[in-house]
């Protein structure tokens, strides 16, 4: 009897231990955890660095996210608006200098580096590495992970927040600082509605401003 | 012995049991552990990712989650109202109408609105196909093309049979393809038919027209069962000009008076200010009688007129018959010889002297141009009972080479369906195009899948000089093109639909406008607004031609119901009439129409025989009761409803019933073990009534006499919505006598110009036990609903179903008083001593500033917002439904079930600013919260404040007579602010306290002095 139970238990608990695992090396930032999911930060199709672009390279939010400011969804970019400056950027600038003194050194004209990440931008845009459109390809979207995610029964308009002057921050953290997007805030409702109960006592820049404290502000 | 086998026991079946193996108790729940911590590891995994896909390249005017809006025309009739569509994410998900459209001026019916829905309709056909098999267009051309060619050779004809309504670019088509195939014909074929209205005037006026009525200009308007509020050729804009020309206020308190002549209770009627309730074989007489009485008032008619009318009424049980209504005549010539050219006489019978007499009434009153626009006739209405019937004898003859159906259902609609299907097979070829396999198209040799209204490219001309553009708001889901296109493609030109309406605009209606010299910004703006208003072609009429009426049948004139048709004979008629929802059938596909409840009787999911009260009694025959209609030719058995208001010797009957396929609605409420279905499968909601209907003098007539009725004594479930019919307190509750409910006020004209107070009850003088509770300080949120204005199209209730996802929940449910509409509108019958008076009243979340539902939730799921909304909260409901059962009014809705939304392609229209409810929450109108945030929030964007009348519930923004009124309180120039002060403000239950946000202006009658009411 105490055999059979004890090779049992080595079978499962070795099973379980294999799943723990593969499942933390693996999947650790895909998981989202029951609650608020704070901290979730997934990994991306692209490893797009907000680091880099928002960060370093100064790019406003909204140039990218140009819906924030006039409808309920931010937006996320087009494949076709990654394209409007990777058209010509296809490489990190010490990737890309790297090639052009290799190139000064031997007397060859500077092959186009295209990094590995902006391969899948280009693959999603149906491009080849000449960045022509490449009839063997079908353009296909990015699917993208979506990051921070409300119940359907709570109600956000991006639109209402940024022309109020709600920084993109104060929900979404540093983003300029992140290499992968992460979840800050927990986006709870309590911490939703101590915001504008805030905003309403002290205004967002120093402007008076009306948030909504009624259920219905949200919830319709 | 009863035993004499022994019977064996378990011992000596298995005499050694094996030692006990397997798992112990702790073994058990160790793996249990193990498992239950893997599957909660799996579960953790990957469950919630979700993923968030752009677009790959952005279209430039759409922006995810904002909508976007495009002017178009209403295709659900022929009535070509103006609407606007709101897109979202690219699909569209309601219809509004268009603010300003010249004639239907914002409105939109029932109908037009529910049109979003049936663009979802996943069996429409998607593909082409021959002889059953699907096929390509090509394919579909090369045969149309080799049997064209042998239809000519063998000099054969060519029969288009349409729907009215069409097009200068249809049309356009049809003369382009006649030139090429020259025994062409375009026959035009509509169910409704009002065919002998355009023929009495190409006897009288000399163009077969079908004039324009201007309802706002008449201050007598007497309609002879036209039922032009409800289905009779542009009922948006009739209703939105029957209201603007009945404001019991202004300087000259200038609202008309309104007779209906009817045998049934029809919408209309509802809202008459006097009824004769007569049979449907009686009008004729009546007119005549009314002519008669016209010209000795005006002394302008013809010399035939001169005789005096000699009524021998027919009655067949002592009902109010038309000897009674005879005797009213004089009365109302009177009345209509003193409004003159204000005057207007419309009459919705489709016999051809019936027309000719309604013609010349309005004749000798002179309204030509201004009640009865001859100058600007209804183009749109081109119905031909006479060709119709001609090419069904050509048909049979055996002499069409190729018949071309486009959008209508003849073998279902039709008098003569069966002998239509049979003539059918002799045409050489059969092209159909329609969106379901309906009754006809199963007769076709070739199917086409005809394109939803917001999925095409067409154009209409409602009325002359209006023209209005339909485009597509949505690419096609199907593989569909116009019937322009096919026309054209078959004859031998490739031209796309919105090319050829270019084309055709460019040539037939650019020239007949001179505001624009450049075609391109003609077009664009045209297609931008949705409409132009041009010039309308001379209609080229010459004046009323007096010999016609010597013409007319005497005893037609003379006698009521004598010697008119083969109705007469003892016994009684069948009606048939077409609803609100359903038309002639052709919506039967639409679940939001069959289960919006008819607007008088209430009743979902069904059609009925009503009967008069005391025929009910007399028969014996209850709500419920299955009948027996018997004409000689039919049988028929149909559930008995009553009906107040209703001819004693009158039996009517909805048309649009019992459509081919409307069993897919079998499973369409919830599934539970009590649950019932909607439609036993197999089956129809309802019977086909349109075989009952008699082909009278080329005309196809609404009713049919010598009917017999019996009883059967089955009976049949009727799901309505209403189950209390009067203001009275039922005497089982009240002692006798008990005071009518104020829950409508109404009064008369002549009282309420004495004393603007008038039929307003004594007010309760309420103590508040929550004072000072809410203080407003930004908006303060109203409504006001004008009882007068309001006609209960039920226009509102689809409108406010497809802004706020509510579902259907089948007739069970509904017979269960489940159904989740937000919005009813109540209706209550008034009994009087000489008939019965209606009244109408929307019934919605009253939002009562001390609400009985928000201090019972347990929860806090109900609770007040600081703007004064009565704000439901569904993520909080727990489902006690202790807020419905102390709400007065009882509007709240309590979801008992997941229900349905369709399948994956009905959910498309599903608005994605409101939460699809659940199992067990409660719900109910919010004031469309959506909207009033989302007006909000643009006010805020735009660095102002929100707009009187730019916030606007979806009711108010439907509603054709701009009977509600919406607003902020706090803004003292609001609409609302005028309405809350209005002498005619009431609220309903005002005495409880409960302090409502939407009020009632009282419901005023013109009931000219001396006047009782018939019916």
């Amino acid at each position: 009897m105490g055999l059979n139970n004890r090779i049992l238990s080595i079978f499962l608990g070795s099973g379980l231990l294999l799943c723990l695992t593969i499942f933390l090396t693996s999947y650790a930032n895909n998981v989202r955890l029951p609650g608020n999911h704070e901290g979730y930060e997934p990994v991306q199709p692209i490893s797009y660095s907000h680091r880099l672009h928002a960060g370093e390279l100064q790019i406003p939010c909204l140039h990218c996210h140009s819906d924030a400011g006039r409808s309920r969804n931010a937006g996320i970019p087009t494949v076709e608006t990654c394209m409007n400056c990777h058209r010509f950027v296809t490489a990190p600038i010490v990737d890309v200098k790297a090639e052009d003194q290799r190139a000064e050194k031997s007397g060859e004209k500077p092959r186009r580096i295209i990094s590995a990440e902006l391969k899948k931008l280009y693959d999603a845009a149906g491009m080849n590495p000449e960045l022509r459109p490449d009839p063997g390809k079908t353009p296909q979207p990015v699917a993208w992970v979506k990051v921070h995610r409300l119940p359907d029964f709570a109600y956000f308009n991006h639109g209402a927040h940024v022309s109020a002057g709600v920084e993109c921050q104060a929900c979404h953290g540093a983003i300029e600082t992140m290499e992968r997007v992460r979840q800050v805030s927990d986006l709870s409702m309590g911490w939703c509605v101590n915001c504008h109960r805030g905003s309403n006592a002290q205004g967002v820049n120093g402007r008076a401003v009306a948030a909504p404290t009624d259920c219905t502000g949200c919830h319709f | 012995m009863p035993f004499p086998t022994p019977v064996p026991t378990i011992a000596a079946r298995d005499p050694a049991p094996a030692p006990q193996r397997g798992f112990d108790r702790r073994s058990f729940l160790k793996a249990a552990g193990f498992t239950f911590a893997g599957t909660v590891l799996a579960g953790c995994e990957k469950g919630a990712v979700e993923k968030a896909i752009p677009f790959l390249v952005k279209p430039e005017e759409v922006t995810p989650g904002t909508a976007t809006w495009y002017a178009s025309t209403c295709g659900g009739c022929s009535a070509g109202c103006g609407i606007l569509i709101k897109n979202r994410d690219g699909r569209p998900i309601k219809i509004e109408g268009n603010p300003a459209h010249p004639l239907s001026k914002g409105g939109l019916c029932a109908t037009g609105q529910a049109m979003v829905l049936s663009l979802y309709d996943s069996r429409r056909l998607r593909e082409p196909r021959i002889s059953g098999q699907t096929a390509a267009w090509d394919a579909v051309d090369r045969t149309i093309a080799a049997k064209l060619a042998e239809t000519r050779d063998g000099a054969k004809g060519v029969r288009i049979l349409t729907g009215s309504g069409a097009g200068a670019t249809t049309l356009a088509a049809i003369r382009s393809f006649s030139a090429a195939f020259p025994d062409t014909r375009h026959v035009v074929y509509e169910p409704l038919s009002i065919a002998a209205l355009a023929d009495a005037h190409e006897q009288c006026y000399g163009r077969r027209i079908v004039p324009h009525y201007r309802f706002d200009r008449a201050s007598v308007i007497v309609s002879f069962d036209a039922d032009f509020l409800g289905t009779w050729i542009s009922p948006v804009e009739f209703t939105s000009d029957y209201r603007a020309g009945r404001s019991p206020e202004g300087p000259s308190r200038a609202m008309s008076h309104h007779v209906q002549i009817e045998s049934r209770m029809s919408l209309t009627g509802s809202n008459a200010d006097a009824r004769i309730v007569v049979r449907p074989d009686s009008m004729v007489g009546l007119l005549g009688g009314l002519a008669y009485y016209v010209a000795k008032e005006t002394g302008a008619g013809p010399a035939v007129f001169a005789s005096p009318a000699a009524p021998s009424p027919r009655t067949a049980s002592g009902s109010p018959d038309a000897e009674d209504a005879m005797n009213l005549l004089p009365l109302l010539a009177r009345r209509l010889a003193a409004a003159g050219r204000k005057g207007l006489v419309v009459c919705g019978v489709n016999g051809i002297a019936c027309q000719a007499l309604a013609a010349s009434i309005n004749d000798m009153l002179g309204n030509a141009g201004v009640t009865v626009e001859l100058e600007r006739p209804t183009s749109s209405r081109t119905d031909n009972d006479r060709e119709t019937q001609d090419l069904l004898a050509e048909l049979d003859a055996g002499t069409i080479g190729m018949l071309v159906v486009h959008g209508v259902n003849p073998v279902y609609d039709h008098p003569r369906g069966g002998v239509f299907s049979a003539a059918m097979k002799k045409a050489g070829l059969t092209v159909v195009f329609a969106q379901h396999e309906d009754e006809t198209a199963e007769h076709a040799d070739i199917i086409l899948p005809k394109g939803h209204p917001l999925e095409e490219w067409d154009d209409a001309e409602p009325v002359a000089g209006v023209v209005s553009v339909r485009q597509p708001a949505i690419a096609p889901f199907g593989n569909s093109r116009s019937l322009a296109e096919c026309l054209l493609a078959w004859t031998g030109e490739r031209t796309g639909a919105r090319e050829a309406i270019r084309r055709a605009w460019k040539s037939a209606v650019f020239p007949r406008q001179n505001a624009e010299a450049d075609f391109e910004t003609f077009w664009n703006a045209s297609v931008h607004e949705g409409y132009a208003v041009v010039d309308p072609v001379p209609s080229g009429h010459h004046s009323f031609d007096a010999s016609v009426v010597p013409q007319l049948p005497a005893g037609d004139r003379k006698n009521p119901g004598a010697g008119a048709d083969s109705s007469s004979g003892e016994g009684f008629m069948i009606e048939m009439y077409p609803t609100v929802a359903l038309l002639d059938g052709r919506h039967a596909h639409n679940p939001w129409l069959q289960e919006l409840p008819d607007p008088v009787t209430k009743v979902v999911w069904d059609n009925y025989a009503s009967v008069s009260p005391r025929t009910g009694k007399r028969l014996a025959v209850e709500e419920g009761d299955v009948i027996r209609i018997e004409t000689g030719v039919h049988i028929l058995e149909l559930p008995a409803v009553i009906q107040p208001g209703q001819h004693d010797d009158v039996i009517s009957v909805a048309l649009g019933y019992g459509r081919k396929g409307t069993d897919r609605f079998t499973s369409v409420g919830p599934e539970w073990f009590e649950a019932v279905p909607t439609v036993e499968p197999g089956e129809t909601v309802g019977r086909n009534m349109a075989p009952m209907r008699e082909i009278r003098g080329n005309y196809v007539s609404s009713y049919r006499g010598g009917v017999s009725v019996t009883r059967t004594g089955r009976v049949r479930t009727i799901a309505s919505t209403q189950i209390h019919h009067s203001l009275h307190v039922p005497e089982h509750l009240a002692p006798k006598n008990a005071e009518r409910r104020p829950i409508v006020q109404e009064t008369s004209l002549a009282a309420y110009t004495e004393s603007p107070g008038a039929g307003r009850f004594e007010t309760h003088k309420v103590v508040s036990m929550w004072p000072d509770e809410h203080r407003f300080t930004k908006h303060r949120w109203f409504m006001s609903i004008d009882l007068t204005a309001c006609t209960g199209c039920s226009a509102c209730v689809v409108g406010c179903q497809a802004e706020n996802n509510i579902p259907v929940v089948g007739k069970d449910e509904v017979y269960r008083n489940r159904e989740l509409t937000w919005l009813r509108i109540d209706r209550y019958y008034t009994e009087e001593e000489d008939g019965v008076s209606v009244a109408h009243q929307p019934m919605l979340c009253q939002h009562c500033e001390h609400a009985p539902c928000e201090t019972v939730c347990p929860v806090l799921a109900t609770v007040h917002s600081e703007e004064g909304l009565n704000q439901q909260v569904y993520n909080r409901c727990v489902g006690t439904r202790y807020c419905s059962n102390n709400c007065p009014y009882k509007v709240r809705r309590f979801n008992w079930f997941d229900y349905s939304r369709g399948d994956d392609m009905g959910r498309l229209v599903l608005n994605p600013d409101v939460v699809v409810r659940e199992r067990g929450i409660m719900e109910k109108c919010s004031f469309c919260v959506q909207r009033i945030q989302e007006g909000k929030i643009r006010a805020k964007q735009e660095g102002r404040t929100v707009k009187d009348g730019e916030i606007s519930p979806a009711c108010e923004q439907s509603c054709p007579a701009q009977a509600i009124v919406f607003g902020d309180l706090n803004d003292p120039a609001s609409r609302i602010s005028a309405s809350r002060k209005h002498p005619r403000f009431y609220r309903v239950l005002e005495e409880i306290g409960v302090e409502p946000s939407v009020g009632y202006l009282t419901l005023v009658r013109n009931l000219p002095e001396g006047d009782g009411r018939n019916g």
